[in-house]
């Protein structure tokens, strides 16, 4: 079948359908509500910001992957990348004057100016929060202990976070005392992940062979012995500073109660160029792709005029739900409720008594039989179909039967109409 | 625990990958010369190979559809995949050139805007961009050493092995791009949700391509 032009959406965007949105309603809320029994509280920033503000975080590199848009002034706008820098600007403007340390947390869409056919979305909601105004190990221990715990509540089986540090890879990177140029391309590489690029590039420039080693040694610094093994490659003070916080954020995430879920993995490399100290990312064996990613940025806000440090994370809401397959749920009413001529007044009285219950209660709007009215809405699955007429209410039950029920009894809740038996209220519950 | 799964190229890449799978004890000789399947088993029942074609292989490391995969570093240059390039599988060496009818070879550098049939749209641009020259660029998806020939471009940027059919096209070449080989690339969360077992198929495959590797001769 062929599509015409206005069924179509553009590449990389998604509709999401009423059982899918209450999924990510779901996923955000369990997410949101962990971040705020941590005490962190959401803000809402446009999702429209000026360009040239976008970059000075973002960095120049960033402006290929924005979504621009001139407005009719002729000002350069982009959308929203991901939302830590609009947080950064909005602490360094209306929230200067806050006593430290912030705990923010915020829900949104984010876009990225990606090819059209990369298989990537240009459009995705995103979770997360930021811990601002502290540099301590006591910051990015409880940054990277909720990371697991947003995974954990939402839902997802078999989580890990991988956890690494900035500081090993720029010690590696100083160590090789570089020109500018070569040093670039080295980074250049790494961002890319080419460790074959990497090795030529240091080989042709006659870096010593225990720093090429070191760097190519990189994407299996993992697991219990990465930080022995690091200790062992790179011999710089620097370094070995590093690597002391990592073993002790390690002890500090144990009591937290989170130590199963962390592994120390100093290949972590993240795109994003802000970073200063640990870099974390969350990974669930059941998908390809990340499910969060954070650290700390305790440069970011200087851009914007205030030096505080600050660690935090996001969350890609999509991929969670990607992870975790929903059985395919279908939605009903628990009540559907039809009336006979004249009983209208009725029948919304009905429905009112039995939303401040909670219910879910649909009205018969098109006017069919109530047989019709009744078959059908069992059929989807409401847990009871309603006929109000003259006084009386005519109540089928999902397992075919019907009773009578005086009106007035309904109406004052002495005739009981909770959830049908067996029927799972608000399906969509699970994630 | 599902198996581990390694993509395979089709075309130009396939019997050198096939070879090195072979050495490193993952597919049998008969395994892979004698089917047309898309889902080979492997010896070692942790592992199964798919094949896929050169152009979509990434992306299916990419999105974890396949932990590893063997691709030519043409491709991941041109498409800037985030996968992991690990190894240098030393097989399939090309270059990536720029070619350029006879006639014109003397004077390219000064002709603009040029003309320039490729299936490597990205690598072509960024080269010329780099070069400060203004380009246009034709993509195409095969035999485009044609395109100067009809009149579709002033000129082509694409690999050559021998330099043959260049010449049997009367092309020369004017410029060199890049140098590629079959790369060994893993999916960023498999290296890490399951690394040992993505370890274990690194190390064989490094092995297997390092005793592969000709010594050069004399």
């Amino acid at each position: 079948m062929l599509l015409e032009r206005w069924q179509q959406i553009p590449p990389g965007t998604r509709d999401l359908l009423p059982q899918e949105t209450a999924r990510v309603r779901v996923v955000t809320g369990a997410i949101l509500g962990q971040m705020a029994e941590w005490g962190y509280r959401e803000i809402t920033t446009p999702t429209l910001e000026y360009l040239d503000v976008l970059i000075r975080g973002e960095g120049s590199e960033a402006g290929d992957r924005l979504f621009k848009l001139i407005d009719r002034s002729g000002e350069l706008l982009a959308l929203r990348p991901e939302m830590t820098t609009p947080v950064a600007r909005l602490v360094a403007t209306r929230l200067r004057e806050e006593p430290l340390p912030l705990r923010l947390a915020y829900a949104g869409q984010v876009f990225r100016g990606r090819e059209v056919g990369s298989g990537r979305l240009r459009e995705f909601p995103q979770v997360g929060c930021e811990l601002i105004g502290s540099s301590t190990l006591e910051a990015d221990a409880e940054i990277v202990a909720l990371a697991v715990e947003a995974l954990a509540a939402a839902g997802i089986a078999q989580y890990s976070l991988s956890l690494g540090h900035v500081g090993v890879l720029r010690a590696i990177l100083a160590g090789l005392n570089l020109p500018e140029q070569a040093a670039a391309g080295v980074r250049a590489l790494l961002y890319q992940k080419d460790f074959v690029g990497i090795r030529d590039l240091l080989d042709r420039a006659h870096a010593p062979v225990r720093i090429v080693d070191a760097l190519a040694a990189l994407p299996t610094l993992r697991g219990p012995s990465a930080l022995a093994e690091a200790r062992r490659l790179v011999d710089t003070p620097e370094v070995q500073d590093v690597l002391r916080d990592l073993e002790e954020l390690e002890g500090v995430l144990r009591a937290y109660g989170v130590g199963e879920a962390v592994t120390i993995d100093l290949s972590i490399i993240r795109d994003f160029d802000y970073y200063t100290g640990i870099v974390f990312e969350g990974h669930t064996t059941a998908l390809g792709v990340p499910l969060l990613g954070g650290g700390r940025y305790d440069r970011l806000l200087e851009r914007y005029g205030v030096s505080y440090p600050a660690t935090g994370f996001a969350v890609r809401i999509e991929r969670v739900l990607a992870a975790a397959p929903s059985n395919d749920d279908r939605w009903a009413p628990d009540v559907v409720i039809a009336f006979a001529p004249g009983s209208r007044n009725d029948a919304l009285a009905c429905a009112r008594m039995l939303r401040r219950r909670d219910l879910s209660v649909t009205m018969e709007v098109l006017g069919r039989s109530w047989d019709e009215v009744a078959r059908e809405g069992l059929a989807r699955g409401a847990g009871r179909v309603v006929l109000v007429s003259r006084g009386e209410a005519t109540v089928r039950e999902d397992d075919g039967r019907e009773r009578r029920v005086a009106l007035a009894d309904l109406l004052s809740g002495r005739a009981v109409l909770g959830p049908a038996s067996g029927r799972r209220r608000a399906r969509e519950d699970a994630p | 625990m599902s198996l581990v799964t390694i993509a395979v190229p089709s075309g130009r890449l396939q019997e050198g990958a096939m070879r090195t799978l072979e050495a490193a004890g993952y597919l049998t000789a008969e395994a892979w010369q004698s089917t047309r399947r898309l889902i080979l088993p492997c010896v070692d029942e942790m592992a199964r190979c798919i094949i896929a074609k050169p152009v979509d292989l990434l992306i299916y490391v990419e999105h974890g559809a396949a932990d590893l995969g063997i691709a030519g570093k043409d491709v991941l240059l041109e498409q800037g995949r985030d996968v992991y390039e690990l190894v240098d599988l030393g097989f399939g060496f090309c270059r990536g050139v720029v070619a350029v009818p006879q006639e014109l070879a003397d004077g390219w550098e000064r002709a603009t805007p040029l003309r320039i049939a490729t299936k490597y749209p990205r690598i072509t641009e960024r080269y010329f961009w780099s070069q400060g020259r203004p380009v246009e660029i034709i993509g195409l998806n095969g035999t485009v050493e044609l395109a100067p020939q009809v009149g579709l471009s002033d000129g082509i940027m694409d690999l050559v092995m021998t330099g043959r059919t260049l010449r049997e096209n009367r092309l020369v070449e004017v410029a060199e791009l890049f140098r590629s080989t079959a790369r060994l690339v893993v999916n960023r969360v498999s290296l890490r949700s399951r690394a040992d077992a993505v370890a274990v198929v690194v190390e064989r495959l490094r092995a297997a391509a390092a005793a592969l590797a000709v010594p050069p001769a004399g």
